[in-house]
Parts: C-alpha cells; sequence; structure tokens
C-alpha cells in the first residue's frame, strides 16, 4: 500500500471494520420498520417486517426456499462458466488480432446493444422450452462483459513491457502467460466479476421471461402475481444476499489471483 | 449444495443425458404413439408443481386424469406454463415445442391468422368474467366515466375483446380513454399506488377489494355473456393428422372432467381445487355464485360460442390485431368432440346455446 | 501527464512497433505488426448474417412467425417509418435514455469516485451497494412503484440504476488498480492531494472509467426494453413487446433493428471520444 505522510490515510474511524457493512442496511431495515410503525403509507404495498420474518420461516422449514435456490443456483453457475470462457476466447482473439477486430468488432458492439429480451423468440427455437434455453439466456449475459474487458485490458498493456518481452526474446507461451495475461489481468477479472452480476440478473430474468419453471425469481414472480408483497419482499431479500455472497466469493478470489501485484497498486 | 468439479460434471453429464433423451424422444415421434404429449398453458403456473385455474383442463391437470389416461401405454405427458400468456404458447406453437394448448380466443385467433396451423378441440374456461377495478376513493363509478382516464388493460390477451366490447357498449372506444398496457401483477401494484385510474381484470381483482386496496365498479357477471371471455383447447394439425386417435383421447378425457366438475356435487371440490394455484376459494365462490356449473364448464362448441368466435374474428381484424380473417367453422374440428360426447352419453347434458343466447329447447 | 510520461520514456531504439502520436489529443493510428485491415472489413460478416438470414428464412428452418424474412421486416420497418410511429417512439425511447444514463452517469461517478479514494467509505457502502446491484428491476418495481408511481420517473430510475452499477463499479475498480510507483513519482515531485488526483490518479484510470461509461450506454440501452415491457405503451422497448404480444415478429424486428442501429451510432461517438481522451496511451497491441 503506497502510504505517505503527505497521503496518509490511516484508519482512525472509530466503528470497526467488519461492522461498518452492516450499518446501512440495519439503518434501511429500521427505517422500514418505522415507516410501517408511524404508517408514513397505507399502501398495501408496505408491509411489515414481521410479516415478511414470517414468510422467511415458512419458506424455509417447507424447503421451498432449498429447492428454488438449488435449482437458480445450478443454472447460473453452468452459464455463467461457459459465458465467461467463451467470452475470454472471443476478448482474447479481439485483443490480439486487429483483422479479427475489424471483421467481427462492430457486428460485436451492434449485437450487445440489442436486448437480450429481443433474442428470446430465438434462443426458444434453438434451445427449446427447459433449463438450456435459461442458460444460453445467461450465457450471453455472462459472455459480453468478459469479452469487452478482456480486449480493453488486452490494449491496455503498455507499449514498453511490449518492447521489453521483444528484446527478452519471448516464445508464444510466455508472450500469452507472462505478458499479456497478467498485464491484462485487473481488467479481465472486473470483466468477469461484471458477468457474475450479469449472470445473476439474467438468472431471475430468464426465471421471468421463459416458462415456468423452479427458481429464486419464481418466488419473486408469483408473489407479485399473487399480490403477496410478504414473498416479493422476501424474495428481494434472498436475491440480494445470494447476488452479495456470489460477489463476495468472487472478490476474494480476485484478490488472490492479483495478490502478485502485492504493493505495486494504490488501494486508498 | 456443494460446488465442487464433481457436482458442476454431474449436472453437465445430466443435461447431456436429458438432450439425448429428447432427441430419442423426438425419433420415437415417428412411431404410432408419441412417446411424450405436450400440452402448453397460457398461463403463469403457480406453486411447484405448477397449477392453474378457472376451467376443465386445470381439473384435468389438477387431478393428473390426462396422465393416467395414457400411462398404460407408456405416453408420458408434460405441461408447460407461459408466463407470457397467449403470445408465449404461440411462439412455443410455432417452435413445434407444443402439441396441445390452452388459449383464449384472441391469441389464438392472432396465430392462426399469421398462418399457424392448428385446430380447436374442445371449449373450456368460457364465460369468464372481466372485472373493472378502481381505487376506493374514485369518483369512477361505471364504465361511462371512464373517458380520458388511465386504463390498465392487458393487451392481447383473451380479455381485450370483451373489454373493447363493453366499451362500445357504453359509446367509448379504447383511444378515448388512456390505455396502458400492464400485465396482471403490475395491474394490482399500480392500482394499489393509485398510480392508475382504473384497471381491467379477471378474478384476480377481487383481492385488492379485499385489502381495501380498490373497489369494483363493473363486473360482466350477472350480465351478458358477450362481455365474457373464452378459451379453448387447440391441436396443432400436425399432431391431428399424425395421431388422431390420440386427440380422440385427449379430448374424451377433457370431457370426462367436464363432466364430473359441472356434477354440482364436487362443486365445493372443483373451487377448492383451483383455488390451489392461489386465487383464494371464496373468490371462486363468489365469481360462481348462483349459475350453474355446467353453464361454464361446457365443453361444447354450441352455436352461441360458434357466432362469438366468428364475431371475435371480425373485432380482432378491425382493430388491427390480425391480419387476416379465416374461416371459423373450418377451424373449429367438432368431430373428436362429438364422438366422445357420444361414446359417453353425454350428448344432452350441457346446455345448447342458440346463437341469440337462449338455451336450445326453450 | 508530463511527470509520468518523463518516467515511463523507454530509449526509444529502432523498435519494430511504430510509436503512437506522442501529443495528447491525436488518435491513435492503426498499426499491427504488418497486418492491413482497412475499414471496409466490418462489412463482410454482417452481410454474410444477412446472408444466412434470407437463407434461413427462405428455407423456412425457422418458422416464418417466429424468424420473418428480411423482406417482410424491410416492408414493415417502411411502413412504420411512413406512419411516423417508429420516429415517435425512437424519440420517447432515445429522450428516456439519455436521462436515465445522465443520471447514471452523474451518480455513478460520483459513487465510483468516492468508493475508490476512501477506504471508510468504501467499507460502508459497497457490501449493500453490491446487494443492491444484484436484484433485477422486477425486484424493484413494487418498491419504486410506492414510491414515485409508474411515470416517467419510475422508468428514468430504473434506466439509471443500470447504468450505474457498472459505471460505479469500474470507476471504483480503476482508481483501485492505479500501479503505486504513479503515486511514488507524484510523491516524490511533492504533488498536493489535488494534483495528485487529477494529474495522476485520475488520467490513469480513466481507460477503466470510461470502459465503465461505454457499459452504462449499453445497459442503459439494454433497460430501455425491459422497463417498457413493465409499464409503457410507447418507445421502441413497447413496440418490440407489443410486436411479439400480438404474434407481429416482423415489427419486433423492425423495432431491434432500429435498437441495434442506433446504439451502435451513439457506441461508436463513445468509442470516438475514448480515442480522444486516451489519445496519450501507448497500448502494445
Amino acid at each position: 500500500m503506497a502510504r505517505s505522510s503527505s497521503y496518509d490515510t490511516q484508519d482512525k474511524h472509530p466503528v470497526p471494520k467488519f461492522l461498518r457493512g452492516w450499518i446501512l442496511p440495519a439503518a434501511l431495515v429500521l427505517l422500514w420498520w418505522l415507516a410501517v410503525k408511524f404508517n408514513w403509507s397505507a399502501s398495501p404495498l408496505l408491509v411489515p417486517v414481521d410479516k415478511v420474518w414470517d414468510t422467511a420461516v415458512r419458506q424455509v422449514r417447507s424447503g421451498e426456499l432449498e429447492i428454488a435456490l438449488e435449482a437458480s443456483l445450478r443454472r447460473d453457475l453452468i452459464g455463467f462458466a461457459i459465458g465467461v470462457s467463451a467470452g475470454l476466447a472471443f476478448g482474447i482473439a479481439f485483443g490480439l488480432s486487429r483483422l479479427f477486430e475489424r471483421l467481427i468488432g462492430p457486428t460485436f458492439h451492434t449485437l450487445k446493444q440489442i436486448s437480450l429480451f429481443a433474442w428470446i423468440p430465438l434462443l426458444s427455437v434453438w434451445f427449446g422450452l427447459g433449463d438450456a434455453a435459461k442458460v444460453a439466456f445467461l450465457s450471453l449475459a455472462a459472455f459480453f462483459p468478459v469479452v469487452l474487458n478482456t480486449f480493453e485490458g488486452i490494449r491496455s498493456v503498455p507499449a514498453d513491457l511490449v518492447e521489453a518481452a521483444r528484446v527478452l526474446k519471448f516464445n508464444r507461451r510466455q508472450w500469452l502467460f507472462k505478458l499479456i495475461l497478467p498485464a491484462a489481468a485487473p481488467s479481465i477479472l472486473a470483466g468477469i466479476h461484471l458477468a457474475l452480476i450479469y449472470a445473476w440478473l439474467a438468472t431471475l430474468g430468464a426465471e421471468y421471461l421463459l416458462v415456468s419453471g423452479k427458481g429464486v425469481g419464481n418466488t419473486m414472480i408469483d408473489g407479485r402475481e399473487l399480490f403477496l408483497m410478504d414473498l416479493v419482499i422476501f424474495g428481494v431479500i434472498v436475491v440480494g444476499f445470494v447476488g452479495f455472497a456470489l460477489n463476495w466469493l468472487a472478490a476474494r478470489l480476485e484478490r488472490r489471483l492479483l495478490a502478485w501485484r502485492g504493493r505495486s497498486v494504490v488501494q486508498f | 449444495m456443494t460446488l465442487d468439479r464433481r457436482t458442476v460434471l454431474k449436472q453437465l453429464a445430466a443435461s447431456g443425458v436429458g438432450a439425448g433423451a429428447a432427441i430419442l424422444g423426438l425419433q420415437a415421434r415417428a412411431a404410432n404413439k408419441p412417446a411424450i404429449v405436450r400440452i402448453g398453458v397460457a398461463q403463469p403456473g403457480i406453486g411447484n408443481p405448477p397449477q392453474f385455474s378457472g376451467s376443465s383442463a386445470a381439473v384435468a391437470n389438477a387431478k393428473g386424469w390426462v396422465e393416467e389416461e395414457f400411462k398404460a401405454d407408456g405416453i408420458k405427458v408434460e405441461w408447460f406454463f407461459f408466463k407470457g400468456a397467449g403470445p408465449a404458447v404461440n411462439e412455443a406453437l410455432s417452435n413445434k415445442q407444443l402439441d396441445f394448448a390452452f388459449q383464449g380466443d384472441l391469441p389464438s385467433i392472432v396465430a392462426k391468422s399469421a398462418g399457424l396451423k392448428t385446430r380447436l378441440i374442445l371449449a373450456t374456461g368460457v364465460r369468464s368474467n372481466i372485472y373493472l377495478a378502481v381505487p376506493p376513493d374514485s369518483p369512477i363509478q361505471s364504465v361511462k366515466d371512464l373517458r380520458g382516464k388511465r386504463v390498465a388493460i392487458f393487451k392481447g390477451t383473451n380479455a381485450q375483446l370483451p373489454i373493447n366490447r363493453v366499451l362500445e357498449a357504453n359509446s367509448l372506444q379504447e383511444r378515448d380513454l388512456r390505455a396502458i398496457n400492464l400485465d396482471q401483477a403490475t395491474t394490482l401494484a399500480a392500482l394499489s399506488t393509485k398510480d392508475i385510474d382504473a384497471a381491467f381484470g379477471n378474478i384476480n381483482l377481487l383481492r385488492l377489494r379485499d385489502k381495501n386496496a380498490a373497489r369494483i365498479v363493473y363486473s360482466s357477471k350477472g350480465g351478458s355473456p358477450i362481455f365474457t371471455t373464452q378459451s379453448h383447447v387447440l391441436v396443432t394439425d400436425e399432431f391431428a393428422q399424425q395421431y388422431p386417435q390420440i386427440t380422440a383421447r385427449v379430448v374424451k378425457t377433457f370431457v370426462k372432467t367436464s363432466k364430473w366438475a359441472s356434477d354440482e356435487v364436487n362443486r365445493e371440490e372443483v373451487l377448492r381445487l383451483w383455488a390451489k394455484a392461489g386465487t383464494p376459494y371464496e373468490h371462486w365462490r363468489e365469481d360462481y355464485d348462483g349459475e350453474p356449473l355446467r353453464v361454464r364448464i361446457n365443453p361444447n362448441f354450441d352455436p352461441f360460442l360458434v357466432a362469438r368466435y366468428k364475431d371475435s374474428v371480425e373485432q380482432a381484424y378491425r382493430l388491427k390485431l390480425s391480419r387476416s380473417r379465416f374461416d371459423v367453422d373450418q377451424w373449429i374440428d367438432q368431430r373428436y368432440l362429438k364422438a366422445a360426447l357420444k361414446e359417453l352419453n353425454l350428448e344432452t347434458y350441457w346446455p345448447i346455446f342458440q346463437i341469440n343466447g337462449k338455451i336450445l329447447g326453450t | 501527464m508530463s511527470a509520468q510520461q518523463a518516467v515511463l520514456e523507454l530509449p526509444s531504439s529502432a523498435s519494430p512497433v511504430p510509436e503512437l502520436a506522442q501529443e495528447q489529443g491525436k488518435a491513435p493510428r492503426a498499426r499491427f505488426r504488418g497486418n492491413w485491415s482497412p475499414r471496409w472489413l466490418a462489412l463482410p460478416f454482417p452481410l454474410f448474417l444477412l446472408l444466412l438470414w434470407h437463407v434461413a428464412a427462405q428455407f423456412e428452418w425457422v418458422a416464418p412467425q417466429v424468424l420473418p424474412s428480411p423482406q417482410s421486416v424491410l416492408l414493415t420497418f417502411i411502413d412504420l417509418a411512413a406512419s411516423g410511429e417508429m420516429f415517435d417512439n425512437l424519440k420517447i425511447s432515445l429522450l428516456r435514455v439519455l436521462l436515465g444514463f445522465g443520471v447514471g452517469l452523474a451518480g455513478g461517478l460520483l459513487l465510483g469516485v468516492a468508493m475508490g479514494l476512501s477506504r471508510v467509505f468504501k467499507d460502508y457502502v459497497y457490501p449493500l451497494f453490491k446487494a443492491f446491484s444484484q436484484v433485477p428491476v422486477l425486484g424493484w418495481l413494487p418498491l419504486l412503484m410506492l414510491l414515485v408511481g409508474i411515470d416517467e420517473a419510475l422508468k428514468i430510475i430504473l434506466i439509471s440504476k443500470a447504468a450505474l452499477v457498472p459505471i460505479a463499479l469500474n470507476t471504483f475498480k480503476g482508481i483501485e488498480n492505479v500501479p503505486a510507483r504513479y503515486v511514488e513519482v507524484a510523491r516524490v515531485l511533492r504533488f498536493s492531494r489535488w494534483q495528485l488526483l487529477t494529474r495522476v490518479i485520475f488520467p490513469a484510470a480513466l481507460p477503466p472509467v470510461w470502459n465503465g461509461v461505454r457499459y452504462g450506454f449499453t445497459h442503459a440501452w439494454l433497460a430501455l426494453v425491459v422497463v417498457e415491457l413493465l409499464a409503457s405503451s410507447e418507445g421502441l422497448g413497447y413496440m418490440i413487446v407489443f410486436g411479439r404480444q400480438l404474434f407481429q415478429l416482423d415489427v419486433v424486428m423492425a423495432a431491434v433493428v432500429v435498437v441495434g442501429a442506433v446504439g451502435y451510432v451513439l457506441d461508436r461517438v463513445l468509442a470516438r471520444i475514448e480515442t480522444v481522451l486516451l489519445g496519450w496511451r501507448r497500448t502494445g497491441f
């Protein structure tokens, strides 16, 4: 960590580190509880905290939550893996070959702007009505950020490092593993992080847009259809929490993989 | 759940096996009987396993009678539920992913006029009511007061045509309102936050009334059946041509279900079965109050219903919802129905309505 | 950036890698190890896809109701353009996206910079941010409807949320990934805090930040369809949704083509700005 007397950012804050993340969510729950208690809104969309808690307990006890979570997570991880692998391959091709970029680039940049929703009729044709279509939808969502960030990362490899590699007469393998991937790694990992976020969002989106099945998204959707706001809020909390957990895992992994940078990055 | 490599590989292998089985299933279709019969439902299935409500088809699904019928032959039956309702079912039909479908009149009309080859084989879920709800303190008292107001309508579903008829009966057109296209869930939420002035919908609007978030100012119940929605079961031409016996047996199963569900003795059980899909039993009871079950759980394409469908084809064309007109009499294939009624001796069990709305024989 | 360049300049010998223009603001010329790739190379692939589409429609590899032929889409497009419908819907959608993107851009940059520069702020806010960003539009809808109704405000907020997430994330990461040696140089040169920020941190973080901005725009555009799906009666997304509901997939495709084209044009504008802003960058490839 770059520290000096002039830019010292010594951690003098009173609240201990591990608690800080919980303060805002706790404040929100408090706000929610107050809003119900003092009737700030008469709308049936505002559900008391304890009602949501009851629903939560019920869902966990009946095992429904477990089934739904398992189904959603399974699809999420498979689609994520597919999307990221394809994205890496594509992104490296883009980054290293100007020809490839010129040929496919404009089409790619156009396609990325087209909402996945518009792909659904075609996805249904090719992948049928089951889980395969949902996984395909997911993979697409994960694919695009990985490609873009990989491409960007490779383009950001500083020219002086490239010259150094040339001088040292790197072979193909060394080019890739000692120069390109490490230099592009921060960007690539940021892309994978984004892909994780979008894959999870797409998992839920797929449950809304494609045939009904099992999944956490369906919990939220059923709740909306039947106007059971406690179920909706429960679904929202579960979704947010799982997403958060996935992100946290990804961040740990990222830190591990980028640990070789050590003190070479700022990290205020 | 552990996310180790073995689990992932197992899942991938399982999906691979699943894909293989699907391909095998496709090949088996070439034989004299299909390996699997696929039924699409134009409603979101609620719960695990998904269920729906409001028709004899729903009862058959809940009771598993179609599965039972074909178990001895080793034919599987699979039900698919579509949140996108009718339009999503149409896409699946186009992709040859369904054999039978439960749909409302308008989506099927739209599909047929776009060239989808289907035929209607059974009426189910007919004469379902539409409701108009407003916020509790709203000045709107009836359909007439809707001029210039923001009204939610779920377009493309079979409610759209009766809604237009109700408006026309009150000298209004859709463009005299500020109509917003909202699905059911969003409609319920928007009405409760008073972001819309009124909402047309089905029985699910009643739950807002129970929470004091809305008031029902109009219902087609008790009025002319012209203002009700109609649905049916259809089969793809391809499946019917390839497996006429299977089609006939499916129709027979549904007719048997309709008979069971029309029996007043079973009224409570029918309504409770439907309630499992989310709409409370009390609402179903209210909706069916004072009407004999067999008027609405009627599988017949009697002259009145056929006239309704012809009217809908015209209306859809007029409203630019469909791009062509076609012959409804050709579209409805009454053969399976007539054969089933004869075989089960139910030809006079249900009232046959004439075009003028009166029952045959009265 | 002179301090940075002073440190990083290597003796430039007769290097096979041609140098980039050193001055700021000049776009880098295309350079590759001898590869020749002119502009028109962009055409073959899309033309190939178009041909594939035409053949697929001709031989009905996919049902015509699901994949209408290019000709019918063109005809429908001409119809819609002539009746003014296409332009009206485009105008409305464009306005929504630009407004939503603007709000998301401002918010995302602010949030990203705050999280990047202040450890404490990040500790408080990042966890909640992560959880929030993972809840889809559908989940937010009830709460937002409660707060702002179903009018334009709802749509703008949803679109801005879609733009804010990648912008904030990329900005935050961009600042976090600034190489320490730049900061050391700044220290050696006794830069003030302000100089550190404006002459070292922000320029170094600019590539990922701008990448985030481009994402943000893409996602704002993508969110448009979802938002108009949920509660709207006009716009390009509405055309896509309603076309699908009426089983008129040619209307859907016409709208999709317009969405793709307009989105592409705007994205190119952002890319252009990128080459201007990052002209000083000496990339290896």
